[in-house]
């Protein structure tokens, strides 16, 4: 026994290195990929990244400016691609003038949803790394756990949110529209398609009771009647939940869901292999099916069968000088990107755009007042992305995206089927930010 | 808690049971479940009895080979055959790989040894897995069969030849693997191997040959289970790398041994959890039913077979 | 099955290496390592590190409950990270509902997780070895299914008190004296530290001995007159008390509790650096600890991906099963002895042919 241990101890160590070695190796070989494919996408588009700084091609060299966010990286749930959109905005910007002279440092913190943990990060990126503003942020949980402490320190952070507290608090204000209004919007887009009845199925997370009284409301308002489901997630019997949601919905009725893309993939082509696709008037998504990886994945036999609630402008075939400037930072300083064009980067690239614009008005020194102060003064700033301008404001709430697109899958890509649409006002809480807004002039 | 017998009294009383018509379909979809849950756990009792380990990399092992597939599919643009070939390859060649090392290594030791140390080799394959394919861009992957696009309609609902052939692998793999086990000279020499490895050494049997050839056998059937589970459940490293758990009970309902009792369990779970979705006020409780199950099984049902187990040495 | 399953060659002596009182060294060396985190660490490191750390304390009590279980008796959970939940789970229904003292929410957690705990082990006990720790896994599969479809309680109402359409989540409270996050960090290691206390003093009495003996034989140890079912279940009970107060810290320590938190791997993660950390030692629990919360601080704020800490977590199990089978704890002044005398014999040689040479 003790000779055979001894024995196999030098195989086991060899085995044991060999198994790191090619851990790293595929890790190299992961990273040389991801940045030759960027690389390869061409340089044209380098020239029409040079203005967005004031000074093109002169790098910036003052003391930096600190930016912070967390963003939720764990497997399944990997929000990332926004803070390093966020980052290549900023490395663009720090290339080309920077803040009045002053590069702006962006220190990211990842957080694999543990309450504790996104807390702990918060601190850091104050105490630590010493930022004086919050952009980019990307979370399930860190609106409704860091909300007290940005209050206590009065920082308004820019995000892109999924925790209500995102949208129903002082301190935050987000470029999408979260779940809730963004399964609003698809509740709406198939009532105006005239389905009798909604099915409205989403995964259990927290607050999925917060997320479903929007359709509810929606639905209500239009007499028409909406069962509402969750599932556990990861779904593993995607057939039965199907066939469950196309009974419930009945031939005239719509199913809408809110799930995240691989959870949606599998729900809808098991409804294809059911062949029970057609057995309802249409098929909705909040904004996470918007991603040409969905509607490729789901093919052609899907094309004009989804409705997708979109809350940024569809990239495919956009133009002008901002989408431009979008893929030319995604070309030259987006390496880290890995999803490339679609709207994780974007939602990146907008709230980067709007946190340097605010931070290009303030005179002065950058500290967590004067940057906080710009941040929540930003008033009707506009971007090619969104539908209406973007506001921050001193509101107790804010959810200053509530005008959005609706796409659906055609041949392998997301097409617009529906431009710019107001979210109702049927929702309780969007008609309290319309009314907390207007009695603010906005 | 919902378990198999004492639901429908509970169904019937306060619930409200939806009419047959609305169950009907769902028989299907809990068959084609079923069948998910005897793949793996089919696969996994034959190679407890093969070799002795309770291989919990079995998902892991045939997840990392559905996603090679479908990198060299979408990426590489190679012939969708070739890449599944390639899958079923890689986890005969990864099983092997560890059978070589570590399954010798740990001959001498525990079921209990041998089943955690497989494991490790899940959280590396996952680790390595989430690393390569990631999801911070929103992808979502999916491997399609061209077996999904066509099949036969029961009850309203198409039953596509995917779910055909992964409920047929179920039956075939039970059949073919319990008789290969039983009636060949190696199918004997490995169980006589997984029983007891110095006696069968010393009865002449080529112990390392036979070990591997089980374990690149066992790794065959994980890789090509790994094609069929991503095609039916979800191509997610996580999901399939976990679904063992899930299988596991109905192996355990076979405990460890019986190939036959272990498809028929994985079958009744499949058929359980299906049935239970369609009844609003316990459907998120449906995902309980193989634990549910297993620990009835284990705990009430073999209360004395369990006591001759723990002599046994399980 | 002779329970002595996971330790292969390496036989543990009957009293907890490392906390063991031969002097009077060892006990001043721990209460002055003590003395040291509970005053001097707070003050050196940044909050995100405190925050980090207090962590580590709350896992090293459920680190030492697994490994009291698979080290001491040789019963292996595989179940472990529901079991947290659970004592964290009433911990937040309790903090909610009442305006107990802290420490009595504590204890109250402790004692409900050891009753469901040992409700749950009873039947289970028939089971040993593999049976057990998969029957364990199919529990905590069980127990991560209601508590994804009830939810931890968010300040709602009813027997649940989750509610589903909060705007606004409330925080859990904390003890008025450690409501500050390095205030709750002394709080939670001197909590720990009375845990590992309470399992010192039971490794170190008639249970302890008992429990010995069932690991070396089951059957031998029926035959010396001891009543292996009730020292089995004590042992089940103690790990569900400490690992239910661990919850409880849990609970005050986030502030906030999601189910997602606790997927049913959790608990595979957690016997992965149990093992790692060494199930002889009662110090491998804080190892243990260390590398399922430290770490991931570390290689978080050095930006590495976490994805690596699953594969390293992975390499370890097979390495510790495979040669080093008393773990990390054992294993590294081992590996230090080694190559300090690998590099005192290199300096020996060298200075030999020094000399030789003029």
């Amino acid at each position: 026994m003790s000779t055979f241990r001894v024995a196999s101890r030098a195989r086991l160590s060899l085995a044991l290195t060999g198994a790191i070695g090619v851990t790293v190796l595929a890790g190299f070989a992961l990273s040389g990929t991801s940045s030759s494919a960027a690389t390869t996408r061409g340089a044209r588009a380098a020239d029409a990244t040079s203005y967005c700084g004031t000074k093109p091609g002169v790098a910036a060299t003052g003391t930096p400016i600190n930016l912070g966010t967390i963003d939720t990286k764990q497997a399944g749930t990997d929000f990332s691609d926004i803070s390093s959109m966020a980052a290549a905005y900023f490395a663009c910007v720090n290339a080309n003038g920077g803040i009045n002279g002053h590069p702006i440092k962006y220190d990211v913190q990842y957080d694999q949803t543990q309450p504790a943990q996104i807390a702990a990060a918060a601190k850091a990126l104050i105490q630590t790394d010493k930022v004086v503003g919050i952009v980019g942020v990307t979370d399930i949980l860190e609106c409704t756990i860091d909300q007290a402490y940005w209050k206590s320190l009065g920082i308004f952070e820019i995000d892109s949110g999924i925790a209500p507290e995102c949208w129903s608090t002082p301190n935050s204000a987000a470029v999408n529209m979260g779940p809730r209004y963004s399964s609003d919007g698809a509740v709406q887009y198939a009532l105006e398609q005239h389905a009798t009845k909604i099915v409205f199925d989403q995964s259990n997370v927290p607050g999925t009771g917060y997320i479903a009284a929007g359709p509810a409301a929606i639905a209500g308002a239009a007499h028409v009647p909406i069962t509402q489901l969750t599932e556990n997630v990861p779904v593993t019997d995607a057939s039965s939940v199907a066939l469950k949601e196309v009974d419930d919905a009945g031939p005239n009725g719509a199913v809408i869901l809110n799930f995240t893309p691989p959870d949606a993939l599998v729900i809808l082509q098991a409804a294809q292999k059911l062949g029970i696709v057609n057995r309802v008037k249409l098929w909705g998504c909040s904004t996470p099916c918007n991603t040409d990886f969905l509607a490729k994945s789901l093919g052609p036999a899907w094309n004009h069968k989804l409705f997708v609630n979109a809350e940024l402008t569809d990239p495919d075939g956009a133009t002008g000088a901002e989408f431009a400037l979008y893929r030319g930072i995604l070309t030259k300083y987006g390496s880290a990107v890995s999803g490339g064009i679609g709207s994780f980067s974007q939602m990146g690239f907008v709230e980067a755009k709007f946190a340097v614009k605010a931070l290009e008005t303030i005179k002065g020194a950058y500290t967590i007042k004067s940057v906080n102060a710009a941040f929540e003064g930003i008033k009707n700033y506009k971007s090619a992305m969104l539908c209406s301008p973007w506001t921050y404001g001193n509101l107790a709430l804010h959810i200053p995206n509530n005008v959005d697109y609706t796409t659906t899958t055609d041949n392998g890509i997301m097409v617009v089927a529906q431009g710019c649409h107001k979210i109702s006002s049927a929702d309780p809480q969007i008609a309290k930010y319309r009314t907390v807004a207007a009695a603010h002039g906005l | 808690m919902p378990g198999g017998i004492d639901l429908h009294p509970l169904i019937i009383g306060v619930l409200g049971l939806p009419s047959w018509l609305d169950f009907q379909p769902f028989i299907y979809t809990g068959l084609a479940l079923g069948g998910v849950y005897a793949l793996s756990g089919v696969g996994m009792v034959v190679l407890y009895r093969a070799t002795g380990v309770l291989f919990l990399a079995f998902g892991a092992v045939g997840a990392m080979g559905a996603l090679i597939a479908w990198q060299l599919i979408n990426a590489a643009g190679l012939n969708q055959w070739l890449a599944y070939l390639i899958c079923i390859l890689f986890g005969g060649v990864v099983t092997l790989g560890y059978g070589i090392v570590f399954g010798r290594a740990l001959a001498a030791r525990e079921p209990l040894v041998k089943a955690v140390a497989t494991l490790g080799l899940a959280l590396i394959l996952l680790g390595l897995m989430d690393l390569l394919w990631t999801s911070s861009g929103g992808e979502s992957r999916s491997i399609t069969l061209p077996t999904d696009n066509s099949g036969f309609i029961i009850s309203q609902i198409q039953v596509t030849w995917t779910q055909v052939i992964g409920l047929a692998c179920g039956v075939v793999m039970t059949i073919v693997t319990g008789a290969f086990l039983r009636f060949t000279k190696l199918g004997t020499a490995m169980r006589a191997l997984a029983n007891d490895r110095e006696i069968t050494a010393t009865l002449g049997v080529p112990v390392r040959r036979v070990e591997a050839a089980a374990w690149f056998g066992c790794g065959i059937l994980a890789g090509f289970a790994g094609v069929l589970l991503a095609d039916l459940v979800a191509l997610d490293a996580t999901t399939l790398t976990f679904l063992v758990i899930s299988s596991l009970a109905a192996a355990l309902i076979g405990r460890l041994r019986s190939i036959v009792v272990t498809f028929v369990a994985a079958i009744v779970i499949g058929l359980v959890d299906a049935m239970i979705t369609p009844i609003q006020s316990i459907t998120n409780y449906r995902d309980m039913t193989p634990f549910v199950l297993a620990a009835v099984a284990l705990l009430v049902v073999n209360r004395q077979r369990a006591n001759s187990l723990s002599r046994e040495g399980i | 099955m002779d329970a002595a399953s996971l330790e292969g060659t390496a036989r543990p002596s009957l009293s907890p290496r490392g906390l063991d009182a031969r002097t009077f060294v060892r006990p001043a060396v721990i209460v002055a390592l003590l003395a040291f985190v509970l005053f001097a660490l707070p003050a050196l490191l940044s909050l995100y590190y405190v925050d980090a750390l207090t962590q580590v304390a709350i896992y090293a009590i459920v680190a030492l409950g697994l490994g009291l279980l698979a080290g001491r008796v040789g019963l292996v959970s595989l179940g472990q990270a529901a079991v947290l939940a659970l004592g964290a789970w009433v911990a937040a229904r309790l903090l909610f509902a009442t305006a107990l003292p802290f420490p009595i929410v504590l204890l109250l957690a402790g004692l409900v997780t050891m009753a469901l705990g040992t409700v749950v082990g009873l039947p289970a006990l028939r089971l040993s070895g593999l049976y057990l720790a998969l029957i364990t896994l199919m529990l905590a599969g069980a127990i991560t299914v209601v508590l994804a479809t009830t939810n931890f309680p968010n300040g709602g109402h009813g027997f649940l008190g989750y509610n589903s359409n909060a705007l606004h989540t409330p925080a859990m409270r904390r003890p008025t004296i450690a409501s500050s996050d390095p205030a709750f960090f002394r709080y939670s290691v001197i909590v720990g530290a009375l845990m590992f206390l309470l399992a010192l003093v039971h490794v170190r009495t008639r249970p302890g001995r008992a429990w010995a003996a069932i690991r070396q034989s089951e059957a031998a140890a029926r035959a010396a007159g001891i009543n292996t079912t009730l020292y089995k279940l004590w042992a089940f009970a103690l790990a569900s008390f400490v690992t239910g107060v661990a919850g409880g810290l849990l609970a005050g320590s986030s502030r906030y509790l999601y189910s997602i938190d606790f997927p049913t791997q959790a608990s595979i993660t957690l016997l992965a650096v149990v093992l790692m950390g060494g199930i002889f030692s009662l110090w491998g629990a804080i190892v243990a600890a260390l590398l399922l919360q430290l770490l991931p601080a570390l290689l978080n704020s050095w930006g590495v991906s976490p994805d690596w800490l699953t594969i390293l977590f992975g390499i370890g199990v097979l390495q510790v099963l495979t040669t080093a089978p008393a773990g990390l704890v054992d294993q590294v002044p081992k590996d230090l002895a080694r190559v300090g005398r690998l590099l005192s014999g290199v300096a020996r040689r060298r200075a030999r042919t020094g000399e030789s040479t003029p």
